[in-house]
């Protein structure tokens, strides 16, 4: 069991406090220009991910990756979760994942 | 567990793999006991892999504190004895072998070895669905080998409705909750909550918390569901390996037929009860 590299779940908020960490989160996304791609936040911020794959726009991505900049991601891993995701539910669990349960996941 | 005060783990994802065992199933603590000496009674961990959900969610076997950390398998978060456990994440390193496969589980909060044994061709049938880079959702028991931990699974599905990461998450929560809040119980109080005579005198205290656990969103610990989960929990039935049918939970505590069936549905729905050797018969997914 390996816990040394844990991705803190972040929304577009709660990622400027883990700039230079690995974060993980999911963005909505709006336009994708050669690997970078534009997106939205699950709570409404506009975040770059760098060297990302190419995923439909309107679709959901969840990235893994290292917190560049408070508004930019350099994706590790990224997954397609389609156009259906529930936006509202993930952003609720990153506020929970950050503030009253943090010890639980990281 | 997932019903009671849960709510529905697997959501519109499990109904694709009703085929699976456990399918549309979680599992809540199984097994409650005095803290063990070895555990510790530290706080809980994680939710990761070793945080793992115990459908569970995690019950979070963590970083070593808190687990007993014997071969035997006994892991104790919060005094509460882990054995099945459910973990969402990314498969890595798939490897396979003549009679099992390997891999890692990354959920993001850290790294697990599992291993599948194929004994059936729909263990195969379902291990060949999943490969490296796949989500999936994987239900088994903790163990203990040389120190090291790892999951030997029962159940392997991939992910095809992503809502189910977000909601094994929050159900680590939930499960962190209810594992916290269990705790502080008296054993008096947990055998009082369940209702069949006579079965407070049988020293079975690790179901019967059970029992507990899966009414936790009634009002009442001796409503009829937990008088059905009390049948299953019972000492004489609990070891039957083909299970009980409705029938004989019917006859057993003298109530209609239609509020059984309605009852037995959604312990099914919720992975509280599973079939056996056939459509008939049931069993309960705490036994351990």
């Amino acid at each position: 069991m390996d816990t040394s590299s844990p991705a803190a779940i972040v929304n577009g908020e709660i990622l400027n406090k883990f700039v230079g960490r690995r974060v993980r989160t999911v963005v909505q996304v709006q336009r994708n220009e050669g690997g970078m791609v534009f997106g939205q936040s699950t709570d409404g911020h506009q975040l770059t991910i760098k060297s990302a794959m190419d995923i439909p726009v309107s679709h959901f991505m969840e990235v893994y990756g290292i917190a560049e900049h408070n508004q930019t991601i350099r994706a590790e891993v990224c997954t397609d979760f389609g156009p259906n995701f529930d936006a509202k539910a993930f952003d609720g669990l990153c506020k929970l994942a950050n503030d009253k349960f943090k010890h639980l996941f990281l | 567990m997932y019903g009671g005060g849960g709510g529905h783990y697997d959501g519109g994802g499990g109904a694709a793999n009703a085929n699976s065992l456990f399918g549309g199933g979680g599992f809540m603590p199984s097994q409650s006991t005095a803290a063990p000496e070895s555990s510790g009674g530290g706080s809980l961990s994680k939710v990761g892999p070793e945080r793992a959900d115990a459908a569970a969610a995690h019950r979070e076997a963590d970083h070593g504190r808190g687990a007993a950390s014997d071969d035997k398998s006994n892991f104790a978060i919060n005094s509460v004895e882990v054995s099945t456990i459910r973990l969402v994440g990314r498969m890595l390193g798939k490897v396979e072998r003549v009679t099992d496969v390997a891999f890692i589980l990354d959920d993001g909060t850290g790294k697990i070895d599992v291993n599948r044994w194929e004994n059936e061709s729909s263990d195969t049938k379902e291990m060949a669905d999943v490969n490296d880079g796949n989500y999936v959702i994987v239900n088994g028991g903790l163990k203990g080998f040389q120190g090291k931990r790892h999951v030997v699974a029962y159940s392997v599905r991939r992910v095809t409705n992503f809502n189910d990461i977000t909601h094994h998450f929050l159900h680590c929560i939930y499960v962190h909750l209810e594992l916290t809040k269990s705790n502080s119980r008296l054993p008096s109080q947990i055998n009082a909550s369940t209702g069949i005579p006579g079965h407070a005198n049988q020293v079975r205290l690790p179901n019967n918390q059970a029992t507990t656990f899966s009414a936790s969103g009634n009002t009442a610990g001796n409503d009829v569901s937990s008088l059905v989960m009390s049948v299953f929990h019972d000492p004489a039935i609990i070891d039957r390996e083909d299970g009980i049918t409705v029938a004989y939970i019917i006859d057993r505590l003298k109530l209609p037929e239609e509020v059984i069936k309605e009852v037995m549905q959604k312990h099914i729905d919720d992975g509280n009860i599973y079939n056996t050797i056939d459509d008939l018969h049931y069993r309960s997914a705490m036994n351990g």
